[in-house]
């Protein structure tokens, strides 16, 4: 009965886990975090979940009551979102919500926490479709449109650029996203696309969309791609005599680029959330102080963000001085001249906020801030 | 009594048990639970139709996510309105046909079960002429390649931006109504000739083929069969986690449910029902390892990831102990578990 026994066994260890349940301190406010702290994107969740740990060591209270943090992982997917963002409103009766770090997970979390009429901040959700037509759904980045938009402003005022060649991932919304919004704003200033090709994440070879663009002879390149695609394409297209700068988001913004990419990725520019140079606020001077204190290195965009959008939330349950759900909800979206990590923060339509934008490009060997622009 | 009829009668009681502990969820239980219950139902329906090819018939078959993808995607492009679809298809509208039609619910489902099931018909042609190794590559390239197509077709399913706002139309009733349904007729199939043929084919296809069994013809239907329940099952989780994109289709999602079958044992259905209420209910109930424990003396933090730790030991403890899973081949029926009750004690 050997079978039987291990059947048993492992009921047994469900039963222990489930007794188990994490000791709760009384008179706190509850707030839960769901983000991919496993699985594909699990950099991203680790680095918001570092910022929105800074955040909490910076403003521990609201309303007189100690706030407590309750992290769900999501393993990066999308039915353990929707059950992440159920088992933190059901079971432990959250507040507000932080999270997902990725669109796609954030808009299988999002209809449940509207329903529920819990106000959700995501850090880096940035596809537009996030938040539509939600009520409690709002978010600390800017959304693709705008990057996508500021990306092409730049491209034509700033690099003087008339014509550009874009190459796209299209396994990724992002990506997609922002080219797509690219185009439409670099053709209405007057610039002309002269290629567009497309990429996989995980290509290593990126030869036949170089060639296609060595022959169009572009002023830029917008590759609008997440950090090792990005390193690489680079990397190939100066080995083939393309010197046209690049322009990319700030999915490229991440120091693996730079081990990747080395020489190659020198000059390369990005539109982006956040640049410790640029901080121009008190919040954002003590953030980053703090954070390299207690994390022993500098501060990131991601963990900026994660950091906002915990003081967006905080801050709005002390403005409705309440915790009721409709109330944090409206003094969400009333929010105005916020003093944030990454900026200063006004929240716009359907919870997307209207914030200033920096440029940074990569400078012997390291990201250096080159400008803002405000919308 | 009769013996067939008893059972009938019992298995008629054991769906009124499951009816009666679905209401009292429905009526009483927080919406935490419902979905727990319904993702448990829903990788019951996908378990159940994948164990029928894998366990039952002996290929080693990896491509079960093309058919819950293109199921998933029929049905939500059928329930959605003209008007939700305009807001859905921001960069490339929707071409004209699937732009306006609309259906209920009910046919939407049936829609995905059957486009899932005449995408199997199609690849059945050159992935039934292999075996083995090779036709685990051959359905591993067409789950890749139907994954891919969902990224590259934007003006069909909206490319990566995926879809979002479909109506929560998947309740307790649906999942279970269809896990069920899944369950009798994979068993009337597999205890009726095709399954014995079934059978014969994986313990030696060519004694098999010897006694007069088309193999291709018996391997068909098992996979018409599979990938209709597979669709089905899409559609219903398209509609539970109301959005979709062809990163939730990826092959982990196929190797989730390998691991559901082989835990719960390879060609056993009750396997495979057991293996899929394990994994839907076991997962979010180990989250608890992963929050911070106070023991008073000793405050352990929580660590991310400590969930598929245990998750793995339990499958090496399977491999070890169990090497057949939790049932190996055998099924639950009334006659043993009424055999176990009167036996007397030792």
């Amino acid at each position: 009965m050997r079978r039987t026994s291990f059947i048993a066994l492992i009921a047994v260890m469900f039963l222990v886990a489930g007794a188990l349940s994490p000791a709760v301190a009384a008179d706190t406010i509850k707030i839960g975090l769901y983000l991919p702290m496993t699985g594909a994107v699990a950099a991203y969740g680790q680095m918001e979940w570092d910022g929105i740990q800074i955040a909490n060591a910076m403003m521990p209270e609201v309303l007189g009551k100690k706030i407590e943090l309750v992290l769900v992982d999501t393993k990066s997917d999308k039915i353990e979102a929707a059950n992440a963002v159920s088992r933190l409103i059901e079971k432990e009766k959250v507040v507000g919500i932080l999270g997902e770090a990725i669109s796609g997970n954030s808009m299988a979390g999002n209809p449940i926490s509207e329903a529920a009429k819990v106000p959700t901040v995501s850090p880096t959700a940035t596809n537009p479709l996030v938040n539509q037509g939600k009520n409690y759904a709002f978010r600390a980045c800017f959304i693709d449109p705008f990057q996508g938009q500021v990306a092409a402003q730049f491209a034509r005022d700033k690099l003087k650029a008339g014509s550009a060649a874009v190459i796209i991932d299209i396994a990724q919304d992002y990506c997609v996203g922002l080219a797509n919004f690219f185009v439409k704003e670099f053709v209405k200033l007057g610039g002309k696309v002269v290629s567009t090709t497309y990429i996989q994440t995980g290509d290593q070879d990126f030869s036949a969309q170089l060639s296609a663009v060595q022959a169009t002879k572009p002023d830029i390149i917008y590759a609008p791609n997440y950090y090792t695609e990005d390193a690489l394409m680079a990397k190939q297209a100066r080995d083939l005599g393309i010197n046209v700068p690049i322009l990319t988001g700030d999915g490229a913004q991440a120091d693996a680029l730079i081990e990747v990419g080395g020489k190659a990725v020198e000059n390369m520019y990005f539109t982006g959330h956040f640049h410790k140079d640029a901080a121009s606020t008190e919040r954002s001077k003590e953030y980053i102080k703090r954070f390299k204190e207690q994390k022993g290195k500098e501060a990131d965009a991601f963990g900026a963000l994660g950091a906002d959008a915990y003081f967006l939330l905080v801050e709005s349950i002390k403005a409705a001085g309440t915790t009721d759900g409709t109330k944090v909800r409206d003094a969400l979206a009333a929010v105005k001249d916020f003093q944030g990590v990454s900026g200063v923060i006004t929240m716009g339509e359907s919870g997307n906020p209207v914030k200033s934008m920096v440029i940074n490009k990569v400078e012997n060997g390291k990201f250096a801030f080159v400008t803002v622009i405000n919308p | 009594m009769a013996k067939s009829q008893r059972h009938l009668l019992l298995n008629l009681a054991g769906i009124l048990l499951v009816f009666l502990v679905l209401l009292l969820f429905e009526r009483h239980g927080s919406l935490y639970q419902v979905r727990i219950l319904n993702n448990m139902a829903i990788f019951i329906t996908l378990a159940v139709s994948y164990n029928l090819v894998n366990g039952i018939c002996g290929l080693l078959h990896l491509g079960p996510n093309a058919f819950i993808t293109i199921g998933a995607y029929t049905s939500a492009l059928l329930t959605m309105t003209a008007n939700e679809k305009m807001m859905n298809f921001i960069i490339e509208p929707l071409i004209w046909p699937l732009s306006v039609v609309h259906a209920p619910f009910v046919l939407s489902l049936l829609a995905g079960g059957l486009l899932a099931s005449l995408f199997a018909f199609l690849i059945s042609f050159p992935v039934l002429r292999v075996r083995g190794d090779y036709l685990a590559i051959v359905t591993l390239g067409f789950g890749e390649v139907v994954r891919v197509l969902c990224n590259a077709f934007q003006s069909v399913t909206n490319g990566p931006l995926g879809l979002k706002g479909l109506s929560p139309y998947t309740n307790l009733w649906w999942t279970w109504g269809v896990a069920i349904f899944t369950i009798a007729v994979t068993t009337k199939l597999v205890n009726s000739s095709y399954g014995r043929a079934m059978k014969a084919i994986r313990e030696d296809e060519t004694a098999a083929r010897a006694m007069g069994i088309d193999p291709f013809k018996h391997l068909l239907l098992a996979f018409l069969v599979s990938a209709f329940f597979s669709g089905v099952a899409g559609g219903l989780l398209a509609h539970l986690i109301t959005t979709i994109s062809p990163t939730l289709f990826t092959f982990f999602f196929t190797f989730n449910l390998l691991i559901i079958i082989v835990v719960g044992g390879l060609g056993s259905t009750t396997g495979a029902v057991l293996g899929a209420a394990l994994f839907a209910w076991g997962g979010e109930a180990l989250r608890v390892v992963e929050s911070p424990i106070d023991l008073g003396f000793l405050r352990i933090p929580g660590i991310p990831g400590m969930r598929m730790v245990i998750f793995s030991i339990i499958l090496m403890g399977v491999i070890i102990f169990a090497r057949r899973g939790m049932m190996g081949r055998s099924e639950f029926s009334w006659d043993a578990l009424w055999a176990r009750l009167h036996r007397p004690a030792r």
